[in-house]
């Protein structure tokens, strides 16, 4: 695979009610990503944009957004599913040579929606929505409980990933006020209200008002636009079977898939050895252990005993990752954008020392059913 | 650089208003098995990754490429959902190709599917809620509700659609029979179409002129149907491609440009105030398109096109705004019977949109079409050979638009 720069970035803070707009949350996402690469409007050859219809209230969303997300009269398409999703297409379209600038922003405002009504549109409507025992938030319970019972692994464990998320958080001026917590302890997290046992309050990634923009460039564009461009040298993704009992939830398949093919592509050996920083759309505390297994950083059952502070063996989510604030559409974008500012050493404050190699994740459905994970690598 | 790529087959489930034995995971893996039926050596191990998507309101589902996995054989393998309004099915068409172009590791063979089960929802509350955003800031700012329910109609598609009908005829000066006579030709063209929804072989214009209108110029009988139905096409590349099929059909211009919206402008999006009849953003997507294609005289040069027209007036501009015919003239051709089964650049020759509408699926449907029409294997063939042939999609509220271009022979990219 051809290596594709991200030369721009910009995500605005989040809120978990944000005072404004999303057509003014869009535009300042964009515009900012534009502006911190010093290119103008007329630069861009396609937008890709992540957007939800459940999510926005609103049939065709990408229809209105064209204007303020910088796609007028530009080659303009929609993913709708997590906005690193929308990251993958927009790095095709760079790879197929059609297309020098590609925009890609994706984000939505949750406290204008239920989100978990919104989620639960997403259960197969003939035998699990009627009766809405299996949802979002149920499932996150069950797949909590598989991995306990089938590690003899305790609630403390998980709780400590909850912890160090909204610690890192607090460092993070972009992240959700409500996430960050400096002086959080495991006790405060399992004794946070129970939300699907075992998982607890906060242990869940809030859903939350965001929008998060993007930038990529060829090799050769990208050199001419910044001297300083982080390089996107491997992409995988895949998508597991869909009910539950059909899966093995104390694992994820499809990040095992998805790690394989990306590092497969960046050629990369061992992962653990050669990767730096990791950013995980972690939309529960306990996914973050799985992921860390799936990808290969420990082997199954031992993902709770790697040291995954900012300056442990290998970090995970310094930024605070998705418990650090949620924005759906947005967050695996945000994670790409974060693991970027690693390898710029632009990470003030929780910045990972010597980060060379990073690699970020998005996942959308129950489970996490498709994950995405790419590989950057920094500097020339 | 990217890569050539190839469509080596397409597949349809079958269409009608109501397809209450199937639910849409079965619906899907009915155009699924159509498509790899015609490509024997194709089994879902070849298929490598997935493109999907729909209008996931219409059915109440969101999401639902998750839960229908299983029934398109996608279980761990990548998939990506592409979701844009009308122009869904050229997204996914689009996203296809990009799949396979970009090269990325281990990814050769991408299908690509496209569906719609209108029965399970309903389509009108779908398409207002387009304009509920507006609708609610207009309320506050105070507008009567007489002006707010009129906009409500611009949400939905006739309302747009009258809107930018009566726009074309004072340009074109044309009547209400010559709409007509649109619908009499994709009409007859449907019944001769396996998959087709409303086939009326014996349809006139005086039975089309008989109905009542809905919006003016539009009358019942000129209206899409609402269809339930899924489109599947597996796309390749060029050295697997000739493996696979023995014409495959090479896709080589692709554009999805995005102009301001016609009816509804608020925030920035669009100032609603522009003719709906204009489309600059389609011309700006076929000239994009064109030019991939090293088309240079597309008049001259396309064969067949398959256009997304639901109502007979778009079809008329589509024609003519995509560089197929001058402005103003179509109507003329539709009469002479340049654009007939047997005419000189025969078009919706599938019945088109007008006589098959799962909205989804529709703007896959055209591709579709015209990549089996160079095949040789459609299944209302037009006689004569067809070597370059477009697949067009229009969405959003008339302002996206999405381009195909495609021939028997390769375009070696320029670059």
């Amino acid at each position: 695979m051809q290596r594709v720069g991200i030369v721009g970035y910009n995500q605005v803070k989040l809120y978990s009610d944000a005072n404004y707009g999303r057509y003014e949350m869009i535009f300042e996402a964009v515009r900012g990503a534009i502006d911190s690469a010093g290119l103008k409007k007329k630069d861009i050859t396609t937008v890709i944009s992540c957007t939800n219809d459940y999510y926005e209230g609103r049939t065709i969303s990408n229809c209105f957004t064209v204007e303020v997300g910088g796609g007028y009269m530009a080659d303009e398409s929609k993913v709708e599913m997590d906005g690193a999703h929308a990251v993958l297409y927009g790095l095709m379209r760079i790879l197929s040579g059609n297309h020098k600038l590609a925009v890609i922003w994706g984000g939505s405002m949750a406290s204008c929606f239920p989100y978990h009504s919104a989620r639960l549109y997403e259960t197969d409507p003939t035998w699990e929505r009627p009766v809405a025992y299996v949802n979002d938030i149920s499932s996150a319970g069950f797949q909590m409980r598989a991995y306990l019972q089938k590690y003899g692994v305790n609630n403390e464990d998980i709780a400590k990933i909850a912890v160090k998320n909204r610690k890192n958080a607090s460092k993070n001026p972009l992240a959700l006020e409500e996430a960050k917590n400096p002086n959080i302890t495991i006790k405060d997290v399992l004794e946070s209200g129970i939300y699907a046992d075992p998982v607890t309050e906060l242990m869940v990634a809030q859903p939350c008002d965001g929008v998060a923009a993007l930038l990529l460039a060829p090799e050769k564009q990208a050199l001419k636009i910044t001297d300083n461009p982080v390089w996107i040298t491997g992409v995988g993704y895949s998508q597991d079977t869909y009910y539950l009992g059909d899966r093995d939830l104390s694992g994820s398949k499809s990040m095992e898939v998805a790690s394989k093919m990306a590092f497969n592509a960046a050629g990369i050996k061992d992962p653990k050895s050669e990767i730096n920083v990791a950013e995980l759309f972690e939309a529960y505390a306990h996914e973050e252990i799985i992921f860390s297994e799936a990808i290969g950083f420990a082997e199954k059952g031992k993902g709770a005993e790697l040291n995954t502070e900012i300056d442990g063996e290998i970090p995970i989510n310094p930024s605070g990752g998705a418990i650090g604030g949620n924005p759906p559409c947005g967050t695996g974008l945000i994670r790409i954008i974060e693991a970027a500012k690693q390898l710029r050493g632009e990470a003030n404050g929780y910045q990972v020392k010597n980060a060379r190699k990073a690699i970020a994740s998005g996942q959308i459905g129950m489970c996490a059913q498709n994950n995405i994970l790419f590989v950057l690598e920094g500097g020339n | 650089m990217g890569r050539q790529v190839a469509i080596v087959s397409a597949g349809y489930s079958e269409h009608a208003s109501k397809r209450s034995d199937v639910n849409m995971a079965e619906l899907v893996s009915e155009a699924v098995e159509d498509c790899l039926k015609k490509v024997p050596s194709v089994g879902f191990e070849d298929i490598d990754a997935y493109v999907n998507g729909n209008m996931p309101a219409f059915e109440g589902s969101n999401l639902p490429e998750l839960w229908m996995t299983d029934w398109m054989g996608a279980r761990n393998k990548p998939l990506i959902r592409v979701t844009t309004g009308g122009t869904t099915g050229g997204t996914v068409a689009i996203a296809g190709y990009y799949t396979v172009t970009a090269g990325l590791p281990g990814i050769d063979t991408v299908l690509a599917i496209a569906f719609e089960q209108q029965s399970q929802g309903d389509t009108s509350v779908g398409l207002a809620s387009v304009a509920y955003g507006e609708l609610s800031v207009l309320n506050t700012l105070g507008m009567s509700y007489e002006h707010l329910t009129r906009l409500l109609s611009a949400g939905a598609a006739i309302g747009v659609a009258s809107y930018q009908a009566t726009n074309y005829m004072r340009k074109s000066k044309i009547t209400e029979e010559d709409l007509a006579r649109v619908v009499v030709q994709n009409r007859h063209n449907a019944a001769k179409t396996w998959w087709a929804h409303l086939k009326m072989p014996n349809l006139t214009i005086e039975e089309v002129l008989d109905t009542p209108y809905i919006s003016y110029p539009l009358r019942y009988g000129m209206v899409c149907p609402a269809s339930d139905g899924a489109c599947a096409v597996l796309f390749t590349t060029e050295e697997k491609a000739k493996d696979m099929c023995d014409i495959p059909v090479y896709v080589n211009g692709v554009a999805s440009v995005a102009h301001e919206s016609a009816v509804l402008g608020y925030d920035g999006s669009g100032s609603g105030q522009i003719d709906p009849s204009e489309q600059l953003g389609a011309m700006r997507s076929s000239e994009l398109a064109y030019s991939q294609a090293g088309i240079s005289m597309p008049r001259k040069e396309i064969d067949y096109a398959e256009v997304y027209a639901p109502f007979p007036n778009q079809e008329l501009m589509w024609v003519e705004k995509l560089g197929l015919f001058e402005e103003t003239t179509a109507p003329q051709m539709y009469e002479n019977g340049v654009t007939g089964l047997k005419g000189e650049l025969p078009i919706c020759c599938s019945g088109g949109v007008n006589s098959t509408n799962a909205i989804g699926a529709s703007a896959l449907e055209r591709p579709a079409e015209a990549a089996l029409q160079i095949m040789g294997k459609a299944s209302n063939q037009v006689p004569k050979s067809v070597h370059t042939a477009i697949g067009h999609g229009w969405g959003g509220s008339l302002n996206l638009c999405t381009m195909l271009v495609m021939a028997d022979e390769p375009q070696r990219k320029w670059r």
